[in-house]
């Protein structure tokens, strides 16, 4: 059996209206057994390669392909991508919007049964595949119940299902804690040695991969500027692309006199059901001038203590005081699309005043943007104009619930450095897991253990 | 309370009813029809069964209030309006009420019975199941996972434009949402369907399947689905 499993020559795509090629030129070699890491800046092409990998560009998306790839020894220009099935598998960026199924037995199954095995092998597939992701406990779970880091390892387990020998993961840790993120990695690098897959996964938070993978690509702009071995990989980056390897600096703020208090919470608690509290006699404080992040967790009840705090949910025990106004900015930039254009979108909670949409959006570097509809936009475009909706509330307190997610390093930088320009006006929360992010920025850390209990305050 | 046939075997009664509700012509049949149903439904989550119920009250009230404006039967009125161009006449006759009130009967049963097939059939098992129509069970299958999911859309958006400050109220304030759930559905489907076709659906072939044996209590459920049928078409 030859080692090498895939090969992409003098690839170039551009999507269908595109301007811009998403690829020019790209061609590497792919080989059994390896961790290749794919890095790249935001819009760089890195999806789209994994894409073109699984045979979904161009016959899902259409476009301009040229160029050739061949996944075992199969064109993919001539085989269709569920015809690779057996040979590839995907997990895409959001768990969620991949779930076919109510239930995780079920949704492993699926991909086996489309291979046409037989009842029985596909019964021990599901097993298998969930023994591997040691999600065994998960089986009869509904798909609706899981957590964050639940749901991404049943969708690994969807896609060792098949068996394949490539497998390619989108940025597969972008919504779990580091901790989660550090298991899903290892539990990642295993396999590949096991099976003797190769595995191709892109990521905005490369410090982890970089640990595990024998290799490293880096695109921009849709060329391939590198394709080295992990230890030239690490110098190249130094040199060409340091957001990517530069550890984020802790700040170490003066003390001065703490502003005034914007939110208090005292003995806060909270449940989604009976008898499950989320949150149980916590207590924070918010004042005007600081930047608090909280960390902990998937599922430790970060992203309701934030909505608590800035008023989407009331307490069902303790107390909240906030003096001022509160603006927070959820996960999911695309809850931020409502009007027809990115100026509008911004006018709309600052009663129509379109003059200052406009200097909100030149200041998240939207400018020339004004007219254009939030879902031509690109990912991170849309995340800025997601930020500037609610930055031009110039609210007194600011939420942030995991503004980084999906954030090349350099955008980073770029929101840490706004927000603390903007922070001396305001009490800002930090909601990230991004613990780096959150130290480089932030006046102090604190961390939310199970049931709820603050740490670090 | 947990069904004591497979879930294929409520869908075969379920089909019954609906084929029964819409060959009925007697009001009181349909009724009967739409209590059995109804019953079932509530057996279901009230939390995730209430938002069925508002949807099948609106519309089937919604169908009552229409009827007997845009029908033309019947001599004995009860009120007569203005002529409008293209509509004609606009009259409510005692047998337009009557016609109205089978023909909502006949959607809430309908919607009844879509709802419980909703909310207390196991769909992943039906699909999986099946042997025949799997896409088009699919496809309905995914269809009804949308609307929790249009629910939880909804839900984020109110609360992303809270968030900044926007208060959502009343009808024009939600209905401004409808736009933007439509569009994020349709970026969530295609996403599904790029994960479903690199997962090997639509290759050629067709999955096999453990062979289903029905028990004594499911094959006379089967049996009584075909005699409403039969009935259904020749009595009620």
């Amino acid at each position: 059996m030859s080692a090498q499993i895939a090969r992409v020559e003098k690839l170039a795509f551009a999507y269908p209206e595109a301007t811009a090629a998403a690829l020019t030129d790209v061609s590497l070699e792919l080989e059994r057994g390896e961790v290749v890491l794919v890095l790249g800046r935001s819009g760089s092409g890195k999806s789209t390669l994994l894409r073109a990998l699984a045979g979904l560009v161009p016959h899902f998306h259409g476009g301009r392909f040229s160029g050739s790839v061949s996944v075992a020894g199969c064109d993919t220009r001539s085989t269709e991508p569920a015809a690779l099935a057996g040979t590839v598998a995907t997990l895409f960026q959001d768990p969620e919007d991949q779930i076919v199924f109510e239930r995780v037995a079920s949704e492993i199954a699926f991909g086996p049964e489309n291979l046409g095995l037989q009842p029985g092998e596909v019964t021990e597939r599901v097993a298998s595949s969930l023994a591997a992701v040691g999600a065994e406990h998960l089986l009869e779970r509904s798909t609706r119940d899981l957590s964050g880091g639940e749901l991404q390892r049943v969708c690994l387990a969807s896609a060792l299902a098949l068996e394949p020998q490539l497998l390619l993961l989108d940025e597969p840790t972008s919504q779990l804690d580091p901790e989660g993120a550090e298991a899903f990695l290892e539990l990642v690098e295993r396999l590949a040695r096991e099976r003797g897959m190769a595995v191709v996964l892109s990521e905005q938070r490369p410090a982890l991969p970089l640990e595990i993978c024998d290799r490293v690509l880096f695109l921009e702009r849709g060329r391939l500027l590198l394709d080295a071995s992990h230890a030239q990989a690490v110098r190249w980056l130094e040199e060409n692309a340091p957001d990517f390897v530069e550890p984020f600096e802790s700040v170490t703020r003066q003390a001065g006199d703490p502003g005034r208090a914007i939110c208090t919470m005292e003995g806060v608690g909270y449940s989604y059901r009976p008898d499950t509290p989320v949150l149980e006699n916590v207590s924070l404080e918010l004042r005007c001038g600081e930047i608090v992040a909280l960390a902990g967790p998937n599922g430790s009840g970060k992203t309701t203590l934030a909505k608590l705090a800035c008023g989407l949910l009331e307490a069902q025990a303790g107390q909240v005081e906030r003096w001022g106004r509160a603006g927070y900015l959820s996960q999911d930039p695309g809850r931020y699309v409502v009007c027809e254009r990115a100026e509008d979108e911004v006018a709309l909670g600052i009663e129509g005043d379109l003059a200052r949409a406009r200097r909100w959006l030149d200041e998240l570097g939207l400018g020339g943007s004004e007219r254009r509809h939030p879902r031509d936009l690109s990912s991170g475009e849309r995340e800025r104009l997601a930020l500037a909706t609610v930055l031009a509330t110039e609210p007194d307190l600011l939420v942030l619930d995991e503004p980084t997610r999906g954030v090349d390093p350099r955008r980073k930088r770029e929101l840490g450095e706004l927000l603390r320009a903007g922070s001396p006006g305001r009490a800002t929360l930090l909601v990230s897991h991004d613990l780096a992010f959150a130290r480089s920025i932030a006046d102090r850390v604190v961390s939310l253990a199970g049931e709820g209990v603050l740490v670090g305050a | 309370m947990e069904l004591v046939v497979r879930p294929l075997v409520a869908l075969a009664l379920l089909g019954a009813c609906v084929v029964a509700a819409l060959a009925a012509t007697r009001p009181l049949s349909l009724a009967l029809l739409a209590a059995v149903l109804l019953v079932l439904l509530l057996q279901a989550s009230w939390r995730r069964a209430r938002l069925f119920l508002l949807g099948i009250v609106v519309s089937s009230f919604g169908l009552f209030l229409i009827w007997p404006l845009t029908a033309h039967v019947g001599s004995h009125p009860l009120w007569n309006g203005p002529i409008l161009p293209v509509i004609g006449s606009i009259d409510v006759t005692r047998e337009e009420l009557a016609a109205g009130a089978v023909q909502t009967l006949r959607l809430a049963t309908v919607a009844l019975a879509f709802a419980v097939w909703a909310l207390r059939l196991d769909q992943d098992r039906i699909v999986r199941e099946v042997r025949l129509a799997r896409r088009s069970v699919l496809t309905v299958a995914l269809a009804t996972r949308l609307i929790p999911t249009l629910e939880r859309d909804a839900a984020g958006f109110v609360e992303a434009l809270r968030g900044r400050g926007v208060a959502v109220e009343g009808l024009r304030g939600r209905s401004r949402l409808l736009a933007p759930l439509v569009a994020s559905s349709l970026e969530r489907a295609l996403t599904l369907a790029e994960s479903m076709e690199a997962r090997g659906y639509g290759r050629s072939g067709r999955p096999l399947r453990a062979r289903v044996r029905l028990n004594w209590r499911e094959r006379a459920a089967m049996a009584f689905s075909l005699l409403l049928v039969v009935f259904s078409l020749l009595w009620l």
